[in-house]
């Protein structure tokens, strides 16, 4: 299964019918939450909005998650331990106020287990190998707990 | 519940993936010390029931009209608050809260945002050198002295 996921604040219509071509031509199960997207899908199951537990069980159990450019989805697919494709949007196509996301690609493309898409053919070309789509390392978790224990003795010691 | 002999620590970032990246750092410091959560929009932020958090005017580099109010809401904060620290990942709150303090006994930890690759924010080089300490969450970007690398949030 394939889990699409565009956030809470913008519709990504651009994504989804993208992701409606791919599982039109393609067996893998889609479903997506599509936000207040006008466009909806033919060939994939959708909601425009779901609670945070089947939101993250969805993560958890896809084979890749789709998503917009989004911080807190890149955490969540690290969390449940799922190869994450994000895809900007883009200012000039009226997809967001600024163009921010395209920005954000260039740091979420050096993470391990992000891949980074800005057109439906490097959409399409990363969704052509799913299988050989890599999970972050879990031991980078460590960092996230190391820089908060590295913080906490700061505050007490005053010590770096 | 807020505990008396816990320290108290104010938190404070923007909306967006300043605030996504605070929670991610300071929820695991909770059971540690009295974190307090400054943000703009908070009524929309809170993760968590029990967190408290504060709502505060929001200002950038293209408001600064809306500075002034800012800076009186973060100095009654601290009056009645009175934090040991401040940890913020930016942007604006963050760095006004850090001038402000700079005089007062108030540890300040600027934790720079993951999306910071090439070169530390705006934020950061406006507080760098008024900050108690400066974080990067990528490697390349510290020089072991001032600005420091332990990880990151992902």
């Amino acid at each position: 299964m394939i889990f699409v996921a565009v956030g809470t604040q913008f519709p990504f219509d651009r994504l989804i019918e993208n992701m409606d071509d791919w599982a039109n031509d393609h067996e893998e199960k889609v479903l997506a939450q599509i936000s207040e997207g006008e466009y909806l899908p033919a060939h994939i199951k959708w909601q425009r909005f779901l609670d945070g537990e089947e939101y993250n069980k969805n993560i958890r159990e896809a084979s890749v998650f789709v998503s917009h450019a989004g911080m807190g989805n890149i955490i969540s697919a690290r969390e449940q331990q799922t190869p994450i494709i994000v895809m900007n949007r883009q200012y000039k196509l009226g997809e967001h106020r600024n163009d921010h996301q395209a920005e954000g690609l260039k740091w979420m493309g050096k993470l391990d287990g992000v891949y980074t898409a800005s057109t439906k053919k490097e959409l399409f070309n990363h969704l052509e190998h799913i299988d050989q789509l890599i999970v972050a390392d879990p031991e980078n978790k460590v960092g996230s707990s190391e820089l908060s224990s590295y913080l906490a003795n700061f505050i007490k010691t005053g010590k770096r | 519940m807020p505990e008396k002999n816990k320290q108290k620590v104010l938190a404070i970032a923007s909306p967006g993936g300043h605030w996504i990246q605070l929670n991610k750092i300071c929820n695991p410091l909770e059971t540690q010390f009295d974190i307090v959560y400054v943000t703009p929009g908070a009524q929309y932020s809170s993760t968590k029931s029990n967190q408290k958090v504060l709502n505060i005017t929001d200002a950038s580099a293209t408001s600064k009209h809306k500075l002034i109010p800012l800076a009186l809401q973060l100095l009654w904060i601290f009056i009645r608050e009175r934090p040991t620290a401040i940890i913020s990942t930016g942007a604006a709150p963050g760095a006004i809260a850090f001038l402000l303090v700079k005089f007062l006994p108030i540890k300040t930890i600027w934790v720079d945002s993951i999306a910071n690759v090439s070169i530390l924010s705006r934020s950061a080089r406006m507080v760098i050198k008024h900050a108690d300490l400066v974080i990067t969450q990528w490697q390349p970007l510290s020089d072991n002295k001032k600005i420091i690398y332990k990880g990151s949030i992902l």
